[in-house]
């Protein structure tokens, strides 16, 4: 029996200098969950997403994902485990088409990746845009096509930043539609997003960051009425509720 | 290969295989150091034109070829082994040099190989003892291989550096390699495993350069450092890949063959100018023409087409 957990964050920390971007995390994301991750700007978030993700090797502290113990592995070796992972700001790979940036995203010994790069443009009306170049593509497309590249593999857990900045609303209800679907097919997630009503609609469970620190976690509900969240949304300088 | 490639690839080694039936002597030199240009600068566009890792001393391999495959065929080896022995040694060598630079970003990978061509034309004056030093290296006639076979080798080079291009192009590990160049980062997150792929792109961009080090030693019968570890040699193949195309498979031949052409019609009267001019020629191809004649001329045609 697998454990419930898909990853495990054990006393995560990250300085950059002086500054103590996350300062001993702990956190669990629950298999066939989507776990919210929320909290101002620049508490860390995206720093906690590098790390897992392998980008960023510098941090300490223990990250167990799907059993592995993966901190200090290349990304390209934790994707193999099974995660995905986009980036806040769009990362599609410029020169190359909207079907090259899903297919070299694919597993090599795919043979079907043709297949299904055409079916998930489809889902997403895409599919006229196939031959386009990344780099000709609208910024919300661009965040599309990012997130469609991760399901290429379909890895066990993902992690969004922020996918639905700056794509426009239609696009935007495809988007969480499809993070629905990925749920229901067993996916578990982690989802880093601004908007509370997403995240009150799809988390099953919320992480509160602020500083560094876990302040609050449990349903969205409960850390909306819990005061500390409150106060570091609201009693923050760089405040970003909207 | 699309069927207009594997045309044009036929006319090409058509004209290619006649060319010794009907050219002179001159002629035929002129063409085989077109083939060398075109293996060289296939080789470079592996490692540079695809992932943009910009080697600027992609000679070092052609260097240690060229000693290679003089001092074995003065050692008594058959030509053919000699030139294997070249290509094999040139990619052993790159392995590790590999290892250390490609961790590098860019601009410093392009640094340490500037450097490293350096390091092999001073290892073959000071290494007196194997090389002859600045004395540099005689091939006696009697072990050479004549100036037909030398082209035909020249030749099978070109053919099979432009082949292995033409297949990388349309391959995973070619796909991967252009995503590397996009961003590298990126494509380390999607699971290129983006330190191997490279490693094997630059050993193998190695390979050929070593072999047609040596065939250009047998083709020359005489060798020194600065012969075939000269600094021109690493501005050409980067100007020839720059003026056809970087990361196309038509780029380099056509880059060749122009510049080529144009070197020994002009520029053969201002030697000491050379270098200079190629470099001129290379930051106005930067500047005004990234993509080369191919690229623009894509542009071009989908504009009017
Ligand atoms: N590469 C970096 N170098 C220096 N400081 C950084 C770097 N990345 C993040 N930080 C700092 O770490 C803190 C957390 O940043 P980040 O994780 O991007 O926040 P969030 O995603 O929650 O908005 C901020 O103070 C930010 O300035
Ligand atoms: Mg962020």
């Amino acid at each position: 029996m697998a454990e419930p957990s898909i990853l495990e964050i054990q006393g995560l920390r990250r300085d950059f200098g002086g500054v103590q971007a996350l300062g001993g995390v702990d956190l669990q994301v629950r298999r066939g969950k989507i776990t919210g991750l929320i909290g101002p700007n620049g508490s860390g978030k995206t720093t906690l997403f590098q790390a897992v993700s392998g980008m960023d090797r510098e941090a300490t502290g223990r990250i167990y994902f799907d059993g592995h113990s993966i901190l200090g592995l290349r990304p390209s070796r934790i994707v193999a485990l099974g995660l995905g992972r986009t980036f806040q700001l769009s990362r599609v790979l410029p020169g190359l088409t909207v079907l090259e940036n899903l297919l070299v995203a694919s597993r090599p010994d795919d043979s079907e990746a043709e297949d299904r790069a055409h079916n998930l443009l489809r889902q997403v009306h895409l599919e006229r845009q196939v031959h386009v170049l990344g780099k000709a593509l609208s910024y919300g497309q661009q965040k599309l096509v990012e997130f469609l590249r991760v399901l290429m593999r379909s890895p066990k857990l993902i992690l969004l930043d922020e996918p639905a900045a700056g794509v426009n609303p239609t696009l935007r209800r495809t988007l969480w539609e499809l993070v629905r679907q990925l749920q229901e097919q067993g996916t578990s997630l982690m989802l880093i997003e601004h908007h509370m009503e997403v995240i009150a609609d799809l988390c099953d469970e919320v992480y509160v960051l602020n500083e560094g620190r876990i302040i609050a976690r449990g349903t969205f509900s409960e850390v909306r009425e819990d005061p500390q969240v409150f106060a570091a949304y609201f009693g923050h300088r760089n405040r970003t509720a909207s | 290969m699309r069927y207009s490639d594997l045309g044009i690839g036929a006319l090409l080694l058509f004209f290619s295989l006649l060319a010794p039936g009907f050219l002179n002597n001159y002629q035929l030199s002129f063409l085989l150091q077109v083939l060398m240009m075109v293996t060289l600068a296939q080789s470079w566009n592996l490692i540079s034109g695809m992932t943009g890792y910009i080697s600027f001393g992609h000679g070092v391999f052609f260097g240690v070829g060229a000693y290679t495959g003089a001092l074995l065929l003065m050692g008594g080896a058959f030509w053919w082994v000699a030139i294997l022995s070249a290509a094999l040694l040139a990619a052993a060598l790159a392995l590790p040099l590999g290892l250390l630079t490609l961790r590098l970003r860019g601009p410093y990978f392009a640094i340490a190989m500037l450097g490293l061509n350096e390091v092999g034309r001073i290892l073959a004056n000071l290494w007196v003892d194997l090389t002859g030093g600045g004395d540099g290296i005689a091939l006696s006639p009697l072990l050479s291989p004549v100036l037909a076979t030398n082209y035909f080798s020249m030749l099978a080079l070109a053919v099979l550096a432009t082949l292995g291009m033409g297949w990388i192009l349309r391959s995973r590990f070619g796909l991967e390699l252009r995503a590397i160049r996009e961003d590298e980062e990126a494509a380390e997150m999607l699971g290129i495993d983006t330190i191997r792929n490279k490693l094997i792109a630059f050993t193998a961009s190695a390979l050929l350069p070593g072999a047609a080090g040596a065939i250009y030693a047998f083709y020359t019968s005489f060798i020194d450092p600065s012969s075939v570890f000269l600094p021109a040699l690493n501005v050409q193949m980067i100007v020839v890949v720059l003026l056809g195309g970087r990361g196309t498979l038509w780029g380099p031949v056509l880059g060749a063959v122009l510049l080529m052409s144009v070197q020994e019609l002009t520029w053969a009267e201002f030697p000491a100018l050379h270098l200079a001019l190629l470099g001129l020629l290379m930051i106005l191809l930067v500047l005004y023409l990234p993509d080369g004649l191919l690229g623009a001329w894509k542009r071009i045609g989908s504009r009017y087409g």
